[in-house]
């Protein structure tokens, strides 16, 4: 029989070893894993400024997501990219959104940007910024506002969607920060605009940049409203591929009315992912893609924080077709 | 018979256990970086501490258990004792590290940024998890049996 004491000690210890272990192994180390809290040394190499091409008919970029926490992953990706422009150099490099985490843009901006990014930003390559959620974590407030403000500001960001042209190629970036702003059923405005804007290109490729996926078999999966309100505008004006993150994955699907939509959020985190009908390649994995544009062919490559290749795809440009 | 296989089995089997708590968040790390595709020697210094660590507390672990032994009026105290200890250990050792790593992500990435390694902070927080459990073992032994508990610290 247990005495006062020592029940109120076994009590503890039980309810602490079943806390533990359900705790634990359901939440803390996968909390630990999905994180990238562990800190990294940021890259220093050093690269040739201006090397790449661009002309009328040929862009390289790349593209990363979901990039902002600047540990040894985020560390580690951005090496990968640096080390790639030794070989490939690109002039651009599409941000997917959630570029800053665990605190705000302002007071991360060197740890999340200036210091992983810095071989590339001393080498003169352009970011273009498509704003995500967690780039607004007091969603719906000032100080949501302002840390928005601060990337736009601090990146040097023409607003929150614009569109931009590279060589053979335009870019339409969106805001879906809080994704009722691009996909709400009253609120059209954005909308409008890529119409409007997409209507008017004359760019022999039309890339479409946001952060939330309209299509992705990972964690958050296809975001709602894309379906129904985006996807026609797109199919409309014949854009050829679309950018996005979000989920820290990457993904390639199917040409679903003639576009290619890519998830590449694997920037500092992984969580997993699926295969759906319209999944041409997924895996879960650290990543970022490089895209080359010759003429009306455009090669997309998914590389590996390890530099493997995940996936290269092919596609000709839709526009005149 | 069957109670002394019991009493020689439990201390080594709980020593493991302490490891394996030790041992766990640097494994679970680099398992799971690995497969992202992180690759190299990514993450092995971590490996390297907290093997350090865990082996060398596996073993004053075991010797406490063994003093308590041959001292406890009751069996049931020196159990529960290391029950509560381990608890601690296993909690401390990866919520410590969470709590560490994301509430002070700034500092520790300007930090490694100027060359302070990863693993001096690492070797820190398993160090101040140990301790506490530690810590919490002698505490609740001693609250249990008070006179035999100092007699523990007197060998």
């Amino acid at each position: 029989m247990l005495n006062r004491r020592q029940f109120l000690a076994a009590g503890l210890g039980g309810a602490g070893a079943l806390l533990a272990g359900a705790g634990l192994a359901d939440q803390v180390w996968p909390f630990l894993a999905r994180e990238d809290l562990v800190p990294g040394k940021a890259p220093d190499a050093r690269l040739r400024a201006g090397a790449w091409a661009t002309t009328d008919e040929r862009l390289t970029f790349a593209a990363i997501g979901d990039n902002g926490s600047g540990g040894r992953q985020a560390m580690a990706v951005a090496a990968r990219m640096a080390e790639t422009y030794e070989s490939v150099p690109f002039g651009l490099v599409a941000l997917l959104g959630d570029i800053c985490y665990y605190g705000n843009f302002e007071d991360r901006f060197d740890d999340v940007f200036a210091r992983p990014m810095r071989p590339l930003l001393d080498a003169g390559v352009g970011f273009e910024l498509a704003i995500g959620n967690h780039d607004e974590d007091l969603r719906h407030s000032d100080e949501g506002m302002a840390e928005i403000e601060a990337e736009l500001r601090l990146l040097g960001t023409p607003g929150l969607y614009y569109s931009t042209a590279h060589g053979p190629a335009q870019f339409f970036y969106l805001d879906s920060s809080a994704p009722g702003r691009l996909l709400a059923q009253g609120r059209s405005e954005q909308r409008e605009w890529l119409d409007n804007a997409l209507a008017t290109s004359s760019s022999q490729w039309k890339i479409v940049v946001l952060h939330h996926p309209p299509y992705s078999s990972g964690k958050h999966g296809s975001t709602p409203g894309a379906k129904e309100r985006l996807e026609p505008i797109l199919a409309r004006h014949h854009v050829d591929l679309v950018l996005a993150g979000h989920d820290h994955h990457y993904e390639r699907t199917h040409p679903i009315d003639g576009i290619t939509y890519v998830v590449s959020g694997g920037g500092c985190k992984t969580t997993p992912v699926r295969r759906s009908r319209l999944t041409a390649v997924s895996e879960s994995t650290l990543q970022f893609i490089l895209v080359d544009i010759a003429g009306d062919r455009l090669v997309g490559t998914c590389i590996r924080a390890d530099g493997d290749v995940v996936d290269r795809f092919s596609l000709m440009a839709r526009e005149g077709r | 018979m069957r109670r002394h296989l019991v009493d020689q089995l439990a201390p080594p089997v709980y020593a493991a256990v302490d490891f394996a708590a030790i041992m766990a968040p640097a494994l679970y790390l680099k398992v799971t970086a690995d497969r992202a595709g992180l690759g190299g020697s990514q993450g092995i210094d971590l490996i390297v501490a907290s093997t350090v660590i865990g082996a060398a507390h596996a073993v004053l672990a075991w010797w406490r258990l063994r003093s308590e032994e041959r001292l406890a009026r009751r069996r049931a105290d020196l159990w529960i004792a290391a029950v509560d200890s381990l608890v601690v250990l296993a909690l401390g050792a990866t919520l410590l590290l969470i709590a560490v790593l994301h509430g002070f992500a700034d500092e520790h990435a300007s930090l490694a940024d100027r060359g302070y390694p990863v693993v001096a902070l690492w070797v820190g927080i398993q160090l101040v998890a140990v301790t506490a459990a530690e810590a919490t073992g002698w505490f609740v032994f001693w609250w249990l049996e008070p006179e035999e508990a100092g007699r523990v610290l007197d060998r």
